[in-house]
């Protein structure tokens, strides 16, 4: 970590420090949220590639069945229909469409099959011989598209799981390694600041107190120097009693402020 | 008495084509064949039969150039029988391409209808029906075009004069013109080999009346339960049942106001054979409007009425070497040829697709 | 991510393979020929003639350009001819779908999904 460098350009104040404080906890409430979405989309996606693994095995053999049935077709029609069908397809009979599903605020789409009804494009293949194979090849066929378009569907969720797991994650990682270091970097930062401004103020206020001290310890000395200065005046003339005792309040008047000063420090202090 | 003079044009063709009949893959070869582990074993069991034409194969070859490579020699050996044959056995073996030339030419018209560029397609169309001005018929752009020069270019002009126009080839289903050609082309066929002055109370008719009028029956049977839950009427499905055959006229009648599998049952119970077909296809797939054997993963029970209907011609191609001195068995080594080809296209299938379990669904008479 | 309206009109596959594969999955009933004057067709049959940029406008076309596809079949051996173009290819919409074909049977280490499945999954 790139330390005092990595944090956020943000006045030290208080202020600041709050609301850097309810960033750093929105972003550790998310990123626990977000980890758990990733996680249960992981369950799935881990689900999906399994599921594929296995689908596109079976492809494999669904596959060889049709092809064995088009072979059928092949030996009963006793010749290659391919051109034909080629050229009397028109208008397709098995359809998709796609429907949504919603796994942890991700919608995976899932394409099912249908077939549209009366529309035949080859009802006349093999007329005259092999239209029975025909249509059982067709049959066949459609059910291995069936099974294909199944392992589409789950191919496509695995696409789009697999890219929303990516964008989640890169998520979960920038908020663990980028967003709260650099949000507790900046906490850090402005207490270190702001400790350091108390420490300031503080040294600042002993600095004033010290010298208050010092000026008062010398009003202090001035006084008693004076006071003795009276009092040999006193002791000289001998009858001056009243007279010592207005200077005496004044001093103790000066002491009270002093420590009301004192008192406001304590408190900018803590 | 057709013995005392065959032998003069027709000997030596006999003579060929028995042998090879001989050459076809028997039942102890198919055994070896299902015992395949993969293509490049199974080419190496073909080898003895077909040993040339599998030589330019790459390693562990499709099974579609394996058919391909096997039909290949079917052609260039009915082309060296074509070449050596002579009068009336020259136009049997030319009536025996015209059925493949139909499909080609449905296969054109497809073509062209789409506005497709159609010399791309004489590489797909059946070598056997390959006819010198076929190229011809490339040229043309439209439906019009094109119908006149099949009129004029190729041999299966009678077929279309008189039951279709052009306009129909727009707008007609290119099954149903298909369907219509072979229809004539079936009955022109029979009325060949039953009024033709060299054929006529020889074996020949007599053999060749038996697979015409097979094939007929066969036809019928299929159009009708195919067209089931289709736009094809009563009344267009009943043009194209050829005009005879064992069914004919009363089965086709019945057969053409069928509605369900059990009509075509019922119409074809006058006939032993296809009764007992209907009876074994009835029992084993449950059947019921269009697409019946729909059942299972595909039909892996028992046997579908197109394979007993395959076996059930074998058979009668198998019969036809049993007679001498006539051209019938020139078109049954076709036909068993054909079938050898799809059987090894099947077992070559199932190994590619590794679906073992039906790799005996082949069909062999030897 | 894709919103709503992305994939709501998705309602087509289409496939590109050899003519095996085309034809089957046509006889499911998956072809398609848009509204003329247009007629685009929403598959395409690759055979060893096909030059691979002609496989690659077919693919920028339905992955791209259409918007009612959902799901584009691509046999594997097809797609290793544009591999760098499938592997670069990560849009949700629309899927693209590796699918085996006859005569090359289906090999999972070349799947571009399944090798990030495998990825992920650390093998």
């Amino acid at each position: 970590m790139s330390g005092a460098a990595d944090r956020e350009a943000v006045f030290p104040t208080r202020q600041s420090l709050g609301i850097m404080k309810a960033k750093l906890k929105g972003a550790e409430t998310g990123h626990s949220l977000l980890k758990r979405k990733s996680e249960a989309l992981t369950k799935r996606f881990r689900e999906i590639t399994r599921r594929i693994d296995e689908a596109k095995r079976k492809m494999g053999r669904v596959m060889q069945i049709a092809s064995l049935s088009l072979a059928e077709v092949t030996y009963a029609v006793g010749g290659n229909i391919g051109y034909q069908i080629q050229e009397s397809a028109k208008s397709a009979r098995f359809r998709i469409r796609a429907k949504q599903e919603n796994v942890s605020g991700v919608l995976l789409p899932a394409f099912e099959s249908y077939q549209t009804e009366g529309n035949n494009d080859f009802a006349m293949t093999g007329l005259g011989k092999g239209g029975q194979q025909v249509q059982r090849c067709r049959e066949t066929y459609a059910r291995a598209v069936e099974a294909l378009v199944e392992l589409a569907s789950l191919q496509t969720a695995f696409v789009i799981l697999d890219e929303v797991i990516k964008v989640v994650n890169r998520r979960v990682n920038a908020i663990e390694h980028v967003i709260i270091p650099r949000t507790e970097n900046t906490i850090k930062y402005i207490n270190s600041e702001l400790d350091e401004l108390d420490r300031e103020e503080f040294y600042r206020l002993k600095k004033v107190a010290n010298k208050k001290q010092r000026d008062t310890a010398e009003e202090d000395a001035q006084m008693k120097a004076k006071k003795e200065q009276q009092q040999k005046e006193l002791s000289a003339l001998a009858e001056g009693n009243e007279e010592n005792e207005a200077p005496k309040a004044a001093p103790e008047d000066d002491g009270p402020a002093d420590i009301l000063a004192a008192e406001e420090d304590e408190d900018v202090i803590f | 008495m057709e013995g005392l003079l065959f032998n003069v044009n027709n000997g030596y063709i006999e003579g060929i084509v028995r042998g090879y009949r001989n050459g076809l893959l028997t039942g102890t070869n198919y055994t070896n064949m299902t015992q395949c582990e993969s293509i490049d074993d199974l080419k190496l069991q073909l080898g003895p039969a077909y040993g040339d034409f599998l030589a330019s194969l790459p390693p562990n070859p499709s099974t579609s150039s394996l058919a391909a490579k096997a039909t290949d020699k079917l052609v260039s050996e009915f082309r060296y029988v074509r070449a050596n044959a002579v009068g009336s056995l020259a136009t049997f073996m030319d009536y025996v391409t015209y059925g493949y030339m139909i499909d080609n030419v449905a296969l054109l018209i497809t073509g062209t209808l789409h506005e497709r560029d159609t010399r791309e397609l004489l590489e797909r169309c059946h070598p056997l029906g390959l006819f010198e001005t076929m190229p011809v018929l490339c040229v043309a752009t439209n439906i019009e075009e094109l119908y006149n020069s099949v009129l004029i270019e190729t041999p299966l002009a009678p077929y279309f004069k008189g039951s279709l126009s052009h306009q129909d080839l727009d707008e007609l289903n290119i099954e149903i013109v298909r369907n219509t050609l072979y229809k004539n082309y079936l009955e022109d066929f029979y009325n060949f080999v039953n009024t033709h002055p060299d054929m006529v109370g020889t074996p020949t008719a007599e053999v060749m009346s038996e697979i015409l009028e097979f094939e007929a029956d066969r036809r019928a049977i299929n159009i009708t339960l195919n067209s089931f839950g289709t736009e094809l009427s009563k009344a267009d499905r009943k043009k194209l049942y050829p005009s005879f055959g064992q069914l004919y006229p009363e089965g086709t009648l019945m057969l053409s106001r069928a509605d369900d599998f059990e009509g075509v049952r019922l119409a074809v119970e006058g006939v032993a054979d296809y009764k007992n077909f209907f009876e074994a296809a009835g029992l084993g797939g449950g059947p019921g409007g269009p697409g019946n054997m729909a059942g299972g993963s595909g039909g892996a029970e028992g046997r579908s009425l197109e394979d007993m209907f395959y076996q059930k011609e074998m058979e009668i191609s198998k019969g036809a070497f049993t007679r001498q001195f006539t051209y019938a068995i020139v078109y049954a080594w076709v036909k068993l040829r054909e079938q050898e080809i799809r059987n090894i296209t099947w077992i070559a299938e199932c190994i590619a697709q590794n679906q073992k379990e039906r790799i005996n669904n082949y069909i062999s008479v030897f | 991510m894709a919103s709503q309206a992305d994939y709501k009109d998705r309602q087509f596959l289409a496939v590109i393979g050899d003519e095996d594969s085309v034809t089957g999955l046509l006889l499911a009933g998956i072809g398609h020929v848009t509204a003329p004057p247009d007629n685009q067709k929403n598959f395409l049959v690759v055979d060893s003639k096909t030059d691979n940029a002609a496989i690659e406008a077919a693919f920028e076309r339905f992955t791209t350009e259409r918007k009612d596809i959902g799901i584009v079949l691509i046999n594997q051996h097809i797609a290793d001819r544009i591999r760098y173009r499938i592997d670069t290819y990560t849009q949700a919409f629309p899927t693209v779908l590796e699918i085996p074909s006859k005569d090359h049977p289906y090999d999972p280490e070349k799947d571009s999904v399944l090798r990030r499945v495998r990825r992920l999954f650390g093998e």
